[in-house]
């Protein structure tokens, strides 16, 4: 549905995205993820043709981004902070963005229907629309970019300044509406993307970092295989020695505690490497105790904060 | 063209239905209606050459504040965004806002229509000048109107967009006011380039093709400006 071929952004000299390419599928929901100020929204503004690419090119559903109309026949677009025109009733604001899509008449009556019943939106429809709280406006804004029933879904962080019920609705609403189209959502909010998409894309500082499924951005984070164990009654030496022996790649740190127990940590390169059935083997045969064995969980905001160089707080 | 006229409605309907919009119409009104009082109960004249003189000086106040929201509030607001994204050109965008700012001039000039018809209750008025009169106020007021939307799409401030656009027309006053001290030649170049002299011309009863040919130049000038405008912005 979108592919992206080497697509830049300049602002003056500064790059706000550079060297981007990439492929979303059909009916695939991608989220576009990164700190603030990495590039989101300029990579989804050149997507809708609202900024031109310095340089790159790519295509909607085939058709490239120079032919801006036809791209733009294709895309439901519901910009950062969901914008509208606050002097309007949500009915006239949907008809009038209607309207000014190609819809009409019936045809239009209907959509509106429709979308303002799966936004829930159709009890404030002769409401103002800056009489109305700001999930309300969210709502009216994903009604309005639906309209004309695009194949592809552009939507600029689409949760900010919710609160936790009213993101947990539009969560729904975009899962919802994902079953039939393509979505490409953007969020600095980790837990928001990993609830609602198929696979995601992490930009920092203007580049394209790791594009994957959860899980594939995991293992690309976890470069390996970590296991943390607590051990007593043995001898901190004879253990080191023993696990030197059966895993001699194996990097061990071992950390005596005030009880007089041992933490440690195993690291190996391998992902494959047998780290917990060595230590138990070696801890048993010198006579020790096995307290407590875990594997490191890698979990996608480790990823993130390896990504894009961050200190996990 | 559909998408031109859907917008122009929207915009109509936002002009008439917010209290801004109800303000400067009365206001503007108001003015009308003394200037237009004041010759004909103060100086005791059935015409109106008074008033045409002095809409100028009106319009010059009244236009930049009907424009000054057109494109400066969308961009503030981000719903310019939401515009450029509708799979609409820069230009139907322009030509849709400036036919709205045209029809709201057209129906304030319709009411003042009341005032020609009460001179004709009292008095015998040149109906040919009266005539003369309002076509040239339309043309004036489509250059100006033209002026006053391309300042509006210079920057996300209605107020600072008001202030760009009353500057442009007002420098243009000034220096129509100013070219007769000026040298035979400048003088003559000074009345091609500006509005004013084919608009004193034309409340002469001097009506060329050249004064409509030039008022159509000038809106279409600003116009293709206001277009270029937008434009730009998405390659800054």
């Amino acid at each position: 549905m979108i592919k992206a071929q080497s697509l830049s952004r300049k602002y003056g000299d500064t790059f706000a995205v550079r060297d981007l390419s990439f492929t979303i599928n059909k009916g695939e929901v991608m989220g576009l993820l990164g700190p603030n100020g990495a590039g989101k929204s300029t990579t989804m503004k050149m997507l809708v043709c609202y900024l031109p690419p310095s340089s790159g090119e790519a295509w909607i559903g085939g058709v490239p981004l120079c032919d801006s109309i036809a791209v733009r026949r294709q895309i439901g677009y519901l910009p950062e902070n969901a914008p509208s025109w606050n002097d309007l009733s949500v009915i006239d604001h949907l008809r009038f963005t209607g309207r000014m899509q190609g819809l009409d008449g019936g045809t239009l009556r209907d959509r509106i229907r429709t979308m303002a019943g799966l936004c829930h939106v159709d009890g404030v429809l002769h409401r103002r629309i800056d009489e109305l709280s700001k999930g309300y406006r969210q709502r009216v804004g994903l009604a309005a970019s639906m309209l004309h029933d695009p194949e592809l879904l552009i939507l600029d962080e689409p949760t900010t300044g919710l609160d936790p019920n009213q993101i947990v609705e539009i969560r729904q609403l975009i899962r919802r509406l994902a079953e039939a189209k393509t979505v490409l959502l953007s969020s600095h909010i980790l837990s928001e993307v990993e609830a609602v998409c198929d696979r995601m894309m992490i930009i920092d500082r203007s580049e394209l970092k790791a594009i994957g499924t959860a899980e594939e951005l995991a293992a690309l984070a976890s470069g390996g295989n970590r296991l943390h164990a607590v051990a007593r009654d043995i001898d901190p030496d004879a253990l080191r020695t023993r696990i030197g022996e059966a895993l001699p790649e194996v990097t061990l740190t071992i950390d005596e505690r005030d009880d007089g127990s041992l933490a440690l940590e195993l690291t190996a390169g391998d992902p494959d490497a047998p780290l917990a059935a060595t230590l138990f083997r070696s801890v048993a045969e010198g006579g020790g105790v096995l307290l407590e064995m875990r594997p490191e969980q890698v979990t996608l905001e480790s990823v993130f904060h390896r990504l894009t160089g961050e200190v996990a707080q | 063209m559909r998408q031109v006229l859907v917008l122009c409605g929207k915009e109509l309907r936002v002009a008439f239905d917010t209290a801004q919009g109800a303000v400067v119409a009365v206001a503007f009104l108001l003015a009308c209606g003394f200037f237009f009082g004041n010759n004909l109960f103060l100086m005791g004249q059935a015409e109106m050459r008074g008033f045409f003189a002095v809409m100028p000086l009106l319009l010059m106040f009244f236009i930049p504040a009907m424009a000054m929201r057109l494109f400066a509030d969308e961009l503030h607001s981000g719903t310019f965004e939401l515009l450029a994204t509708m799979p609409v050109s820069s230009m139907q965008l322009v030509l849709g806002k400036y036919l709205a700012l045209l029809l709201q001039l057209l129906i304030l000039f319709s009411l003042t229509l009341l005032y020609p018809w009460s001179l004709s209750l009292l008095g015998d008025p040149d109906g040919g000048r009266i005539a003369a009169g309002y076509l040239a106020l339309l043309l004036l007021s489509s250059g100006y109107a033209a002026v006053c939307l391309y300042a509006s799409s210079l920057t996300r401030h209605a107020m600072v967009a008001y202030i760009i656009g009353f500057a442009l027309l007002f420098a243009a006053y000034l220096l129509s006011q100013a070219a007769m001290t000026m040298p035979p030649a400048v003088q003559d170049w000074l009345r091609m380039v500006l509005p004013l002299p084919g608009y004193r011309a034309m409340l002469r009863g001097v009506i060329g093709l050249e004064n409509g040919a030039y008022f159509l130049c000038m809106t279409l000038f600003f116009l293709a400006l206001t277009g270029f405008q937008l434009e730009r912005r998405r390659w800054q």
